[in-house]
This record gives structure tokens, C-alpha cells and sequence, in this order.
């Protein structure tokens, strides 16, 4: 049975809907607000506003998010760590990888021998989602996904990194703080 | 020496020597003159407008605990250029089935509507006003009230279910609140004892008052009514975007839009200014004609800064206003005008004038002295003042007291005696008490 109890308004009560305490409160809050954000020395992470201010001022993002890809290079020899093993293709769920590799001739102990090195690494950004089952499988740690999060582009061409791409990172505007 | 300084303030002195050159004084005072102060006038408010939206979209921002628009310009304070250059570029769309000749101007009524109003406003003394007519206050009323013209032949003509049900609804809205904001007025008539807003204005500078003291209710009802004729939130019913996407003006885009956004501004500052000529003293302030009275150009300048910052701080009350309450219901809107705004304002005329009646007689009464003269309004010595402000804060009282009393039955039509019914199902049987309820709820358990 639907009760609902309304009590009847005390005196208390009464009073404030008298002097519309409850309309004034309101009237202090957003004044309080309007106050603090004009007060505040330092507008943009201070006390008064409460938004993040985006281009300005770079947003944290979680520790374990997952953005753009990488590929890693080894930090003295600026080779590409990648052995074009594949793995991270096979491991896509999306399908959104594509290990082009090559093979060279390289002296190993006095012989000639073949070597299967990287040409070509395709990522469709537009495909992916992210799940980082790429960076699990590469045996390597060469392919990563940073925590790099532009990643719109003018066309859909736009969202298909090459091997460039993916180890110099895109270039992307930076705003002045 | 200092005499120098302030010829620096006397660029109309100049400009009238300059043109006296080429124009009979005649041609200069009927003519020359009152354009170049119509200029003036509708070139600074029109920034003002514009401005205001900026401050508005500030305010807003700030309330909220946001920083609004920031990227044009330092602050952001070249946001009303770029958004007037954006709107003038757009493309300036009719609909199919319109009525394309009303359509295309709707949006210059209201706008005329809003400006003309500051035709007669007095913003500082002496050249300060473009022309005192004697009947400034009903020119104003009656000029303001064809707004609403605009926003129904805006409504009716763009062939929109959306725009129709905002134009019937302002129009339904301005005529409730029309009659208290007009009736709200007759009060402080009573102490100005003109319509001309100069008049008025000087009224309140020869008393030594602000009529907000003597007449704090209608200040109210003038203000709350004037809220409600703008369409600003919590009265913005017509163009409520959660309901009617933007009411009168969801086909309008481009120019006529801005138009009708300039419109408002316009009429919000119209309103803010005939409440500061009214009530708030308009361009006089205790204390500046003494100081002054040696340098009257400096005393004029001073005056129009003295309006334009009681008529900004009244700004900031409507913005206020907007961005703290949430909108009323429709029926709420109607209640709140039929039932209490215009019985409010009959019993602030019927007090008033038992006000002024009771000062009237208490004068020369046991050697008190309440009056001293009546020739340019009422003027009260410090006893009748006080008197009067009595009256007034406590007419605050006595009109709650009586609407209580007038809508003591109104809330049998209310949803909350509804509620109380929901309760009543506890009472003893035999006893129904809204027969359609019980039984349902009965049938229900």
C-alpha cells in the first residue's frame, strides 16, 4: 500500500519557506563559487576551479592506461629491438598488425648467412582496442603501448602507422602552459 | 589649475561650440544633438549587450566552477567579437513552410522594442538623457510590452510546433506579469508624483532617498515581474531547452538569431534600468551633487558612472538568479503571477497610500513634523522618513500576511494536498477522503 507519511510543516519550517532561507542558500553557494573562482591566484589548478584545463595543462592519465603504440629501440645502438617474430600479429585479436620482415645476408662466424630482420610494421590505430596482448607477447619488449592518448587524425589513412611512425611517435601540437 | 584638469571632461561644451559654427542653436538642440546622443546611446549598448553575454557565459562558468571562454583574446574578452563575426557569417536559414516576410522580421520588432526603451532613460543629469517626456514611465511600459509581439509572430511564423508552443507560452507569461509590473510601479508613483523618469529620479535626489527604502516590496514585484517579461531563468518557460529545444527562436539561426539574443540583453538591461530609476535613485547618489556642485560636467560624468554601476550590479542579480534556481512549472509560473505577484502589488498600492496617508496626518500632530514639501514629489523630514521606511519594510509583513490569507484555499488545487491525501487512507473507515484515490489505492492492497 503506497503510505507516504507527509508531516505536517513545523513552526521551524514554516519560518524558512517565510524567509525563503532555502532560496538563499542557493544564491550563497553559487556566490561562494563565483567569489572563489575570481579569487583565485592561480586559476588554473587552484582552489576555485575545479575543471581540467586541457590543452594547457596535460590531464594524469592512469598508470596502466594503454594509448599509443610504440616501438622500442635499443637505446645505444638505435636499432630496432624488433626481430619480426611475428608474435604480437598473431597474438591481435583485432587482426590490426602487420610484420612485413625481410631477410639480409650477414656474416655470422666466418659464414654467409640469412637473417630475417623488420621492413615494414603496420598498426591500424583505427582497429585496436587496446588491449595490449601485443606488448604481453612481444618477447622482445619492443612493442609498447604508451600512454599517449591524441590519436585523431584528419583521415582514415591517418589512423594506419608505419614503422615510422611508430618509433619516432607522431607529431603532435604542443600548447604553451 | 584645476579648473584645466577638468576642461579635459568638457568635450560636449566643445563639440557644441564646434557645431554652433554650422547649425542654428535651434537646429542644434532639436536635431544635432539628440542624434549624436542616440549614437551614443545605441552604440554603447550595444557593446553592453554584447558584453553581457561574455559576462554572462563568466559568471556562469564560474558559478559552476569552470573558467568560460578563455582563448580569444586575454580572458577571453574578445569573445563577442568572434561570435558576432561567426554569426553574421552563417548562413541565414527559413524554413520550407514559413511565413517568410514575418519571419524575417520578428527579429527587428524585438530588437526595436528593447532599444527604443532607452530613448528616455535618464542616465545622468542635464545632457544625459535624450529626451524627458512627461510620460517616460508609460512609454516605457508600453514600448517593452510590444516585445512579446516579436516573440509570437517569431513563434507562429517559423511553421515549428517547438517555436508555436514557446510563442503562446510567452505570450500567455507577459500578460500575467505585465499587470503586476505595472501596478508594482504606482507606489512609488505616489512619492515621485510624475511619470517623467527625470522627474522621478530628481524626485529621490530632493528627498535624500532611494525609493527601495519606502517601497522594498515593489522593488520586488518590479523585479521578479521584470525576471519573468525578459524570459530569464527561473521564468525562461518559452524557450525552456529541455522541453522545447529553444522555444521561439529553434528556427532562427545566424543573424536574426543574434538578434533576438541582443534583444534580451538589451531588455534585461532595460529593465535593470528603469529599476534603478525607480527605486534605486537612477543617477543620484547621497553626497556627489556637494561635492561636485563647482564642476557639473564632472558631475554629470560621475552620475552616468553611478547609474551604470547600480544598473550593472542589478545585472548581476539576474545573471545571479539564472545560474542558482531551477525553472518553474507552467502552472507554478501562472500561480506565482495570478496569485501572488498582482494581489501582492494591489495590497503594496492600498498600503502605500495608507502610508502616505498616515504621514499626511501625523504632520503637525503634537509638534511632530513628518512633511516638507510636496511640491516636487514627496519630500519628509527625518521622522517622516522614518515613518515611511517602517511602513514599507513592514508592509513586507503585512503582504505575506494577507496573500496567506488569499491563497489559504489555493492549495486545495495543489499537489501537495494531494499527498496528504495519499495519507488520509490511514483515516477511519466510513470516512472517505477523495473517493477516486481510496479506491484505487484500496483496490490496490
Amino acid at each position: 500500500m503506497p503510505l507516504v507519511n507527509v508531516p505536517q510543516p513545523t513552526w521551524k519550517e514554516k519560518l524558512k519557506r517565510f524567509f525563503m532561507i532555502d532560496l538563499l542558500e542557493g544564491m550563497r553557494l553559487t556566490l561562494k563559487f563565483n567569489v572563489g573562482a575570481l579569487t583565485d591566484k592561480n586559476s588554473v589548478t587552484g582552489k576555485g576551479i575545479y575543471t581540467e584545463q586541457y590543452p594547457k595543462v596535460r590531464p594524469n592519465v592512469a598508470p596502466r592506461f594503454h594509448g599509443a603504440p610504440r616501438l622500442n629501440m635499443d637505446p645505444e645502438t638505435h636499432e630496432s629491438l624488433c626481430i619480426a617474430c611475428n608474435l604480437c600479429a598473431l597474438a591481435c585479436p583485432e587482426d590490426c598488425i602487420d610484420v612485413i620482415p625481410m631477410d639480409i645476408e650477414i656474416m655470422t662466424a666466418g659464414k654467409a648467412r640469412k637473417k630475417k630482420v623488420l621492413d615494414e610494421f603496420i598498426f591500424d590505430t583505427s582497429r585496436c582496442m587496446f588491449c595490449a596482448l601485443c606488448q604481453e607477447a612481444c618477447p622482445t619488449a619492443c612493442l609498447e603501448l604508451t600512454q599517449e592518448f591524441e590519436l585523431a587524425t584528419y583521415s582514415r589513412a591517418g589512423f594506419v602507422w608505419d614503422r615510422e611512425m611508430l618509433e619516432q611517435g607522431r607529431e603532435t601540437r604542443k600548447f604553451e602552459a | 589649475m584645476t579648473m584645466d584638469i577638468f576642461a579635459l571632461f568638457a568635450p560636449p561644451n566643445l563639440i557644441d561650440s564646434f557645431l554652433l559654427k554650422f547649425f542654428a542653436p535651434e537646429t542644434m538642440n532639436y536635431v544635432v544633438w539628440p542624434f549624436i546622443q542616440i549614437g551614443a546611446v545605441a552604440t554603447v549598448l550595444a557593446g553592453w549587450a554584447a558584453y553581457a553575454s561574455y559576462l554572462e557565459r563568466k559568471i556562469s562558468a564560474f558559478m559552476q566552477a569552470r573558467l568560460g571562454p578563455m582563448r580569444v583574446g586575454p580572458w577571453g574578452l574578445l569573445q563577442p567579437i568572434a561570435d558576432a563575426i561567426k554569426l553574421m557569417t552563417k548562413e541565414d536559414l527559413t524554413p520550407d513552410d514559413a511565413d517568410p516576410f514575418i519571419f524575417k522580421y520578428a527579429p527587428y520588432i524585438s530588437v526595436v522594442a528593447a532599444f527604443i526603451v532607452f530613448a528616455v532613460i535618464p542616465f545622468a543629469p542635464d545632457w544625459g538623457v535624450i529626451t524627458d517626456i512627461n510620460i517616460g514611465l508609460l512609454f516605457v511600459l508600453s514600448v517593452s510590452s510590444v516585445g512579446v509581439l516579436a516573440l509570437i509572430l517569431a513563434g507562429w511564423s517559423s511553421n515549428s510546433k517547438y517555436a508555436l508552443l514557446g510563442g503562446l507560452r510567452s505570450s500567455a507569461q507577459m500578460v500575467s506579469y505585465e499587470v503586476s509590473m505595472g501596478l508594482s510601479l504606482v507606489g512609488a508613483l505616489m512619492f515621485a508624483r510624475t511619470l517623467s523618469l527625470s522627474g522621478i529620479v530628481q524626485a529621490q535626489g530632493l528627498d535624500s532617498i532611494w525609493y527601495f527604502f519606502y517601497q522594498p516590496l515593489g522593488f520586488v514585484i518590479f523585479f521578479i515581474s521584470g525576471i519573468a517579461e525578459n524570459n530569464r531563468a527561473p521564468f525562461d518557460l518559452p524557450e525552456a531547452e529541455s522541453e522545447l529545444v529553444a522555444g521561439f527562436h529553434t528556427e532562427y539561426s545566424g543573424m536574426r538569431w543574434s538578434l533576438f539574443f541582443m534583444a534580451e540583453y538589451a531588455a534585461m538591461i532595460v529593465v535593470s534600468a528603469v529599476a534603478v530609476t525607480l527605486y534605486l535613485g537612477g543617477w543620484y547618489f547621497p553626497g556627489t551633487w556637494r561635492l561636485m556642485a563647482s564642476y557639473p560636467v564632472l558631475y554629470v560624468f560621475v552620475s552616468l558612472f553611478i547609474f551604470v554601476s547600480k544598473t550593472a550590479i542589478l545585472l548581476y542579480l539576474y545573471f545571479w538568479f539564472r545560474w542558482t534556481f531551477p525553472r518553474y512549472r507552467y502552472d507554478q509560473l501562472m500561480d506565482l503571477g495570478w496569485k501572488w505577484m498582482i494581489p501582492a502589488s494591489l495590497v503594496n498600492i492600498v498600503w502605500t497610500a495608507l502610508a502616505i496617508f498616515v504621514v499626511q496626518a501625523l504632520n503637525g500632530w503634537g509638534g511632530l513634523r513628518t512633511i516638507q514639501s510636496l511640491t516636487h514629489g514627496v519630500n519628509l523630514t527625518w521622522a517622516g522618513k522614518i515613518i515611511m521606511v517602517a511602513f514599507g519594510f513592514g508592509g513586507l509583513f503585512v503582504t505575506a500576511a494577507v496573500l496567506s490569507m488569499l491563497n489559504w484555499r489555493s492549495r486545495d488545487f495543489n499537489l501537495k494536498k494531494h499527498r496528504r491525501q495519499v495519507r488520509l487512507v490511514n483515516s477511519p473507515k466510513g470516512q472517505t477522503a477523495v473517493a477516486s484515490i481510496t479506491k484505487a489505492v484500496t483496490s490496490d492492497g
